[in-house]
């Protein structure tokens, strides 16, 4: 790999950050931690298509990646209102004890 | 060929995937909303040196400001102490996932590394680089550094492997000024303002009543090429939300709108 960035660098550190945050959605218990890791994934893929659009010299990209970034905002005020409703009722944030359909 | 560039590419990237491996490894959830905190920022850097000025501030005002600002106030609001955290313990399942994540990593670098003719792209690495050394015979540089190619074609048409600012701002000045002169790909049209009596699908120059470039001073983009490009900066992102993406703009206003009202709803307190 050459020192200086090229399109291909960029998308190994997507790749890479992608997998890292896919690997913690399947191990982590905490439900915040496990927001997390999703939140981490979307930013990859934001990555991925801001790299694209350089290099493709099209604006498209970045539009996309700003409703990504709208839509995980929007996503995130209302998962975490749902994990605190849960904590309230379960006491624990653990999605281990949250694995049954009924309340 | 800075040495800048290339340095602060190396330092977000490190920085991006190690804050994601502490995002992962952290027991307690607020060291790694913090570390994610520091990647968001990383991520910006990164979007920065893309030439994605617009997207690197938004991604540290919405991601920084707000989702993260949300994370930490959730967190703190729990107040989970160690033994609510759970025992760390190893199991296959572990494992596993750590394997699913390896073979997904995996297929991403194969298909990367077949977007790109290398073949080509070498070629064209060491044409412009004779091509910078001709030029420079003669004067007394000959022993400067190589110029960093400008544009090398990839496997896939319209997509470049390497590019450098220079030539990303002549690209971008190019399809700007087709786009004002009203030539150009029909596909290009998409700064025009959305007619809905006009049918999309046909080049501009056949279209019933073709609409000529804009003549009125507001319409046109600034001048302002002459100090740099207008690539990723704002003005054109918002031409393009209210002209040709403003359907889904709307709509996510709408999103948000509900997801204000869902997140008051369900986070809300009984009344009684």
């Amino acid at each position: 790999m050459s020192w200086e960035p090229t399109l291909a660098h960029y998308l190994l550190i997507a790749a890479a950050t992608f997998s890292i945050g896919l690997v913690g959605v399947m191990v982590r218990r905490n439900a915040i931690t496990l927001f997390m890791c999703i939140e981490l994934m979307l930013n990859s893929v934001n990555l991925t298509f801001i790299a694209f659009s350089k290099y493709r010299v099209d604006l498209d990209g970045h539009i996309f990646a700003f409703f990504v970034m709208a839509v995980a905002a929007a996503e995130a005020a209302v998962g975490l209102a749902i994990i605190l409703h849960l904590f309230r009722h379960k006491k624990s944030v653990n999605v281990d004890d949250a694995a049954e359909l009924r309340y | 060929m800075g040495f800048w560039e290339p340095l602060f590419f190396w330092i977000f990237a490190i920085g991006a995937v190690g804050s994601s491996l502490a995002v992962l490894l952290f027991r307690s959830p607020l060291y790694s909303a913090l570390s994610l905190i520091g990647g968001f920022f990383c991520f910006a850097g990164l979007y920065a040196l893309l030439s994605a000025h617009f997207m690197a501030v938004t991604q540290v005002l919405v991601y920084g400001g707000a989702i993260m600002v949300l994370f930490v106030f959730i967190i703190m609001l729990l107040n989970l102490s160690d033994e609510d955290l759970g025992a760390r313990r190893f199991s296959l399942h572990h494992l596993l996932a750590v394997g699913v994540g390896v073979a997904v990593f995996a297929f991403s670098v194969i298909s990367i590394w077949a977007i790109f003719d290398h073949e080509q792209v070498d070629a064209a690495r060491l044409e412009a680089a004779q091509a910078y050394d001709q030029a420079l015979e003669g004067t007394g540089e000959e022993d400067a550094e190589p110029a960093f190619l400008l544009r090398t074609p990839s496997r896939v048409p319209g997509l470049y492997a390497d590019l450098s600012e220079a030539s990303l701002s002549e690209a971008y000045d190019e399809r700007l000024d087709s786009w004002e002169a009203g030539e150009g790909d029909y596909a290009d049209d998409k700064y025009d303002r959305f007619d809905p009596t006009r049918p999309m699908v046909l080049p501009p120059a056949l279209a019933e009543g073709a609409q000529g470039p804009a003549e009125d001073i507001n319409t046109r983009l600034s001048d302002h090429r002459s100090g740099g490009s207008l690539f990723g900066t704002i003005e054109p992102i918002s031409i393009l939300l209210v002209n040709r993406f403003v359907v889904p703009f709307e709509l996510t206003a709408i999103l948000l709108l509900a997801a204000i009202v869902g997140a008051v709803i369900i986070a809300k307190r009984r009344l009684t």
